[in-house]
């Protein structure tokens, strides 16, 4: 079962699809739920309710009683934009017109929004970019793209959680984990949570790095 | 009390622990999972006397040679696979009482592509949110087990054995090369033109060599297909019939990904998946609507 919301890609469309997630996903009637942009897949666990009855229970829903209720988390996302993690950076000046400072300043300014996950286990999709620091997707994807990279596409920012081929133009990379299977709730990012990312130097990088590895690096959070 | 240890001296082309997958996890981006033909997972339990979602081994195509240290039952169920025990044919389809320094050796599949090894008990394997079944082969990166390597050993604990039981050759599934899978209508069934849909449910499509436990590329082009609307990327799930750039489809599976970006044209009904599973490149298959 699918329930499409407005076409496109908002901010409040997506918190509605996230609100009514969370609410049929504390009702523990359905056997999964995939909320993404625009639209929520529903898995219907038929002996506990039919069609009939989830239609009836969605279309009760109250999408305001439970907008407030999100507590949304705020992530300070630390990411080294020098040229060591910045594959694409001259690929992305070029494109956007913009100087590398300016590419930098634009890109960690601004609060993003989680939208979904997706394309590989940890990889939340972010956005929206800055109109002028918006650029299309490699021609040709990278087969490796390394772990931790942040990268552009269309409005859409994201983390490479893992080693993995893809399309993105990289300008960074953060040491942080985005995706650990050892724990009950494997995702750092889950949607609704808003990102800002602040800038790091090389050093600061490979710090966080040896606090992460030897469990003493402590999450970084930003105030309203 | 027993213990049965599987010892894997080969592993064969891609064998893996398999259950009724992790369903409830989607949302964090995690595949469903879970054995590729459902129903011949649970033959293999119940000749067993497991219950039927009791984790099992898969084994595709290429089956591995297995030495038992310990004794205990076992059954296979799903495709045949030529294959001996002790240098004996090895029966698909009945309780197999098991010793210490039996040899399994299992080469290819002869009808079907996808066996279910089971053995009476409990499997001590890990779980990992919820489920004992592998992970998709793209979680790989984060130290998680997609499928066997060479020397895996699996152990199982067992109190009493069961009578044997088997199930009569006239019950087996058929695995044919050829077959017509039952579909709804997806999400963007409506978006597609109405020639572009008869077309689809009209050709014979081969499945290609790129098919695996994420989905089954078919050959053939329902015909030249731009896709107007840029679609945003949305939630897809086992047996989602997405229709690529190209105006192919794949059929996605059990291990696919939660969420994709191509126009969902249909979904083939759960039971069906289990009969595409048993396909393999080059097999013949039709796709008919039927109300949801």
């Amino acid at each position: 079962m699918l329930v499409q919301f407005n076409d496109g890609i908002d901010e409040s469309t997506n918190r509605e699809v996230i609100a009514l997630y969370q609410y049929l996903q504390a009702s523990d009637l359905f056997e999964y739920l995939i909320p993404a942009y625009n639209s929520l897949t529903i898995g219907l666990d038929k002996e506990k309710l039919s069609r009939k009855e989830a239609q009836a229970q969605i279309e009760a829903f109250d999408f305001n009683s439970l907008q407030s209720a999100i507590k949304p988390k705020n992530y300070l996302i630390p990411v080294c934009y020098e040229d060591a993690h910045a594959l694409d950076i001259k690929e992305v000046e070029s494109l956007t017109g913009l100087s590398r400072d300016k590419i930098i300043e634009l890109h960690s300014q601004k609060t993003y929004h989680v939208y979904m996950l997706g394309f590989l286990a940890g990889f939340a999709y972010m956005g929206q970019l800055p109109g002028n620091l918006q650029v299309p997707r490699k021609d040709k994807p990278r087969l490796s793209v390394p772990k931790g990279a942040v990268g552009l596409a269309g409005a859409q920012t994201g983390i490479y959680p893992c080693e993995a081929p893809g399309g993105w133009q990289i300008i960074g990379a953060t040491p942080l984990e985005l995706f650990d299977p050892t724990v009950l709730e494997p995702n750092l990012l889950n949607p609704g949570d808003r990102v800002r990312f602040r800038s790091i130097t090389v050093d600061e990088f490979k710090l966080i790095e040896i606090k992460i590895a030897t469990g003493i690096y402590e999450l970084e959070y930003f105030d309203d | 009390m027993t213990e049965l240890k599987l010892h894997f001296k080969k592993a064969g082309l891609y064998t893996s622990i398999q259950d009724s997958g992790r369903p409830g996890v989607q949302h964090m981006g995690i595949p469903i999972g879970g054995a590729m033909d459902m129903e011949a997972m649970q033959d293999a339990n119940e000749l067993v006397g497991n219950p039927k979602y009791s984790p099992v081994i898969e084994i595709t195509l290429q089956g591995p040679e297995i030495q038992i240290e310990g004794e205990g039952q076992i059954a296979f169920a799903g495709a045949y696979f030529k294959g001996e025990i002790n240098g004996r044919s090895l029966p698909f389809y009945q309780t197999i009482n098991v010793k210490n320094g039996d040899k399994i050796n299992i080469s290819g599949a002869i009808y079907g592509s996808r066996s279910y090894l089971a053995a009476r008990g409990l499997m001590e394997e890990k779980e990992w949110l919820g489920s004992s079944s592998a992970v998709s082969h793209y979680l790989e990166p984060y130290g998680l087990e997609s499928h066997f390597a060479d020397g895996r050993i699996v152990s199982f604990n067992s109190d009493l054995p069961v009578a044997k039981r088997k199930k009569v050759r006239s019950k087996h599934p058929i695995h044919s090369e050829c077959a017509i899978l039952r579909t709804v209508t997806g999400p963007e069934f409506g978006q597609f033109p109405i020639e572009f849909i008869q077309t689809f449910y009209d050709t014979v499509f081969t499945v290609s060599g790129d098919c695996n436990r994420m989905g089954y590329r078919l050959n053939e082009k329902v015909q030249d297909y731009s896709n107007i609307k840029e679609m945003t990327s949305s939630g897809i799930i086992p047996g989602t019939i997405q229709i690529s750039n190209d105006g192919s489809p794949i059929v996605l599976m059990r291990d696919a990904q939660t969420t994709g970006g191509y126009p969902r044209i249909a979904n083939v009904i759960s039971e069906d998946i289990d009969l595409l599973a048993q396909m393999r490149q080059g097999h013949e298959l039709k796709f008919m609507l039927i109300g949801l």
